[in-house]
């Protein structure tokens, strides 16, 4: 049985409250890797990727995410619940680790769910990233200010690794 | 030998986390190659349009003004007190590459109809080095005349140019653009000359950004072959800003009219006799979903 499980394109959504309405961004090009032998869980994804539905708000965001000098958003960390591989129901579990973005590394846990279905291992996660924490100052366009915790959810599906 | 064993230690401590960090994935960036981005930052300048399409179910709406000539002086209050001349209009996105569009300009009260295509993008692999865009107006003069009894089909003009751009760097953009307009009617008001219906002209435009949210842009639309007569050739310089869901076009332009037709059969201000004039474009996206 595989003990390593890969994907490169899962999918990332923030979503950012603006006042009156939210709006959100995803990309497909979450990469990431989860070792169930020694519990390491890494991924990250290229925040260029992200695309928000108005060409000019996503280049606002890589202006603000300063993308061309840290490209990635990264998570490399461990479970530190536990995982049984042996049933196909959904089951919580948490990682803990260190979740970098913009340049700045902070330890966060994050809870999510694992289950293991027959083409792979499917991954759900989501938390509040709070953009003081990695001094991303939202741009304030005349009147409108993004909110500074913004919720990330990932979703992926993740390939048994044959080595 | 303790310091020794001390400089072991930190050479294993170093490996160590060093092993760790080898086993995490190497970060590589998501290959790319698409269409380039931001040629210009809108889809026109002052009057003159660009190859830069919305992208699919965005809208753009658009309040360009213009007023009076800078050379009133004082008492016009540089013309300001000249009163502005407004185009309306909204374009929208119907895929990434085709936008329609519809406008209404206080002149005459030409509604105007319009359609710009994109046929071929530049690629930031540069396997495509220009984007080429075509470009369809159908302008309708809406305003009672009194002294003639014009048909519908009398009171239509057109307008249809092939835009050619290359973003050459992150900065400089430039766009030529071989262009007709048509007018089903043309009136003499004066005895002084021959009118055409027919015009030929080109569109020269470019764009330098001074930084992410600046930029210079020009326009210059010479008629070749006929003109109508006292006409002299558009001009205009702007200052734009980009504020992300905006684009604001501050500028200086000969002509009075934001409809590339009217720009070139009756533009009659030179720019090189400082006759031109105060002018600002609002440009507002909206994303109509995904």
């Amino acid at each position: 049985m595989a003990q390593s499980y890969m994907t490169e394109e899962g999918s990332a959504v923030f979503y950012s409250k603006v006042p009156l309405h939210t709006f959100s961004g995803e990309s497909e090009n979450l990469t990431g890797i989860i070792n169930l032998s020694n519990s390491k869980v890494d991924f990250y994804i290229d925040l260029t990727t992200l695309e928000t539905g108005i060409e000019k708000r996503d280049r606002d965001m890589k202006e603000t995410l300063e993308t061309e000098k840290y490209p990635f958003a990264e998570f490399f960390g461990e479970l530190v619940s536990d995982f049984n591989p042996d049933t196909t129901a959904e089951q919580p579990v948490t990682v803990k680790g260190e979740f970098k973005i913009h340049g700045v590394s902070q330890e966060v846990t994050i809870d999510g769910t694992l289950q293991m279905k027959p083409e792979g291992l499917v991954v759900k996660a989501s938390w509040i990233l709070l953009l003081e924490d990695y001094d991303i100052v939202p741009p304030s366009l005349l009147f409108v200010k993004v909110d500074q915790e913004q919720e990330i959810e990932i979703e992926a599906l993740l390939k048994p690794v044959e080595n | 030998m303790n310091i020794r064993k001390t400089a072991l230690l930190i050479l294993v401590t170093l490996f160590g986390s060093y092993s760790v960090s080898a086993q995490m994935l190497e970060r590589k960036r998501a290959v790319q190659d698409g269409p380039v981005e931001d040629i210009f930052l809108a889809g026109s300048i002052a009057g003159l349009s660009t190859v830069t399409a919305l992208p699919q179910k965005n809208m753009n709406s658009m309040v360009m003004h213009n007023f009076g000539l800078v050379s009133g002086g004082i008492e016009d209050f540089y013309g300001l007190d000249g009163g502005a001349a407004v185009r309306l209009g909204i374009d929208y996105g119907v895929t990434d590459k085709l936008d329609i569009g519809i406008g209404r300009t206080g002149i005459e009260d030409v509604v105007d109809l319009r359609a710009k295509y994109v046929i071929l993008e530049q690629l930031k692999s540069d396997k495509v080095p220009v984007q080429i865009a075509i470009k369809g107006d159908l302008g309708i003069s809406t305003q009672k005349e009194r002294r003639f009894d014009y048909t519908f089909t009398e009171r239509l003009n057109y307008f249809t140019s092939v835009m050619v751009a290359r973003k050459f760097n992150d900065k400089l953009s430039l766009q030529v653009a071989p262009m007709v307009s048509h007018f089903n009617t043309v009136v003499k008001e004066q005895n002084n000359g021959k009118l055409y219906n027919t015009i030929v002209g080109l569109g020269i435009a470019g764009r330098y950004k001074l930084n992410n949210r600046n930029a210079l842009a020009f326009e210059y639309l010479p008629v070749l072959g006929n003109r109508n007569p006292n006409t002299k050739d558009h001009v205009a310089v702007s200052f734009e800003i980009d504020t992300g869901g905006h684009v604001f076009q501050l500028f200086f332009m000969s002509g009075r009219w934001f409809t590339e037709q009217h720009l070139l059969a009756r533009t009659d201000t030179n720019i090189l006799d400082l006759d031109f004039r105060f002018g600002f474009n609002i440009n507002r996206f909206f994303g109509l979903g995904k």
